[in-house]
């Protein structure tokens, strides 16, 4: 049920929150991107404190929040959204999620106002719309948020809605040694992201056992679509051939030709 | 372009790059502004949306005063989502006013029920955000640059890369391997004899061992 705005609007985040959500007990799991220590501190100790939730800090690599096992939420501040400066970068970043998740969601955040400066009044440009648009065509979410806070917020519920749908995350992100050593190897294997690695570490008592299954065990074990399970399995049996390896790996790799760069 | 009015069940004819708007907008700012840009065709008893910008998709409209007034809106957006197969797309008007109702908006649309939602400030900026909808309606989706593949990587590189993970092995006898056990599963098979004659017995019994895992004290899953 969603909450009825009532007079306290202002301060949706905290309406409902702790109380209720211990009674539900199963914790809901997000993984966290060792980056977003630095610029996200708020969303990290809101999720913790006044949602919680179980945060696990994880290098992603470019994943700000994984919030199940197939969807990836991006935190974007709405000043990057405005500017064609990063717009390569992210549509490059978003190129890469894209082979990893089946769901991506993007968190548009609203810049924090410095005391006393009303000079950065948000002027929307035709950049933010056309990237905006272009999300909307591709099928990617987005939300809009007021401040870390109600990025927190946001997450948590996202987190919920996947839960419901049973492909929440509950394992636990942390790993004895002798499942490390697999982490790094699963993570190499294109298109797999940090949750489908874990849930391989978690699933599969052995890196061979791994390698030895059909597509529909890697889907089950993995839990991904049966086409991502498919293309696992086609790497792990693609036959190596040497001629096709850029001479020598110290040697100058062929750069990639101009015409399919961006 | 003005053509008859449908009896408002029948799907909307769309013609390419246009947009096919409900009679109540007829000379609106939103409308006007719209028009120097794009081909408006209005018409009289479309059920629910209030522009259709393809046969596969519209927008319904919340103004400030549908967000201040209560929760009407909600039913009218539920009862499109229901009832149609089209995307809906929602416009919101985020105002000072009405910013204190967005978060239980967005909950309700994009959460609940799973439709896109884009907060405007003014009909102005409405009627640019709607032009770029319909140009990204009307463009190939290959010209879209979040659908655009990535180039993948050769799979021998990758597959090298991969090995290398395995411990204690580097640049050198990831090839040295793969020559001998052309896949993953492949090597993942190998014996510790058969993998004593590319690598020395050190380094063959660590990647039999990171393959088998013999059990020490994680129980199984």
């Amino acid at each position: 049920s969603a909450a009825p705005c009532s007079t306290s609007v202002l301060r949706v985040a905290e309406v409902h929150t702790a109380p209720r959500h211990l009674q539900e007990g199963n914790r809901a799991c997000i993984l966290v991107d060792s980056r977003e220590i630095t610029t996200g501190l708020e969303v990290i100790s809101s999720l913790r404190t006044v949602h919680g939730l179980q945060v696990e800090i994880c290098p992603l690599n470019g994943c700000d929040y994984i919030v199940s096992s197939r969807m990836v939420v991006v935190r974007k501040s709405q000043s990057e959204m405005l500017s064609n400066t990063s717009k390569n970068k992210f549509i490059e970043q978003m190129q890469r999620l894209q082979s990893m998740f089946q769901r991506i969601c993007v968190i548009v955040e609203k810049d924090r106002e410095k005391a006393g400066d009303t000079s950065k009044k948000f002027r929307r440009t035709k950049c933010y719309d056309s990237l905006l648009t272009a999300l909307v065509g591709a099928g990617i979410r987005i939300l809009f948020s007021s401040g870390q806070e109600e990025t927190a917020d946001l997450l948590k519920e996202l987190s919920l809605v996947e839960q419901r749908k049973n492909v929440g995350i509950h394992i636990p992100a942390v790993l004895n040694t002798s499942k490390l050593e697999a982490l790094p190897f699963y993570l190499s294997i294109p298109g797999v992201s940090y949750v489908t690695a874990l849930n391989m570490c978690h699933q599969f008592s052995s890196v061979k056992k791994m390698a030895n299954s059909s597509p529909e065990e890697i889907a089950t074990c993995a839990q991904v679509t049966h086409q991502k399970a498919e293309e696992i399995y086609k790497y792990i049996h693609y036959i190596f051939d040497m001629q096709m390896l850029p001479n020598d790996l110290n040697q100058e790799r062929q750069n990639p030709d101009t015409c399919l760069t961006l | 372009m003005e053509r008859n009015p449908p009896d408002g069940t029948g799907p909307v004819h769309v013609p390419l790059g246009h947009i096919v708007a409900n009679e109540k907008w007829r000379g609106s700012q939103l409308a006007q502004e719209m028009q120097g840009k794009v081909r408006l065709i209005f018409e009289e008893g479309l059920a629910s949306a209030d522009f259709y910008l393809s046969s596969k998709s519209c927008i319904l409209y919340v103004t400030e005063a549908d967000l201040v007034a209560g929760h009407g809106y909600r039913k009218r957006l539920a009862r499109f989502r229901n009832s149609s197969h089209l995307q809906g797309i929602i416009i919101v008007e985020k105002t000072q006013m009405s910013e204190q109702y967005f978060p239980a908006v967005q909950k309700f649309t994009v959460l609940d029920l799973g439709m896109v939602l884009l907060p405007v400030a003014s009909q102005s900026e409405a009627s640019c955000l709607i032009i770029h909808l319909v140009q990204e309606q009307t463009r190939e989706p290959s010209k879209n640059p979040f659908l655009r593949k990535k180039r993948s990587m050769l799979s021998e590189l990758s597959l090298v890369q991969t090995v290398q993970q395995i411990p204690g092995v580097g640049k050198v006898k990831a090839p040295l391997l793969l020559q001998k056990f052309p896949s993953i599963q492949q090597l993942s098979n190998a014996s510790v004899q058969e993998l004593e004659e590319v690598v020395g017995p050190a380094a063959a019994q660590q990647i039999h061992t990171f393959f088998t895992q013999p059990k020490r004290q994680q129980p199984c899953s």
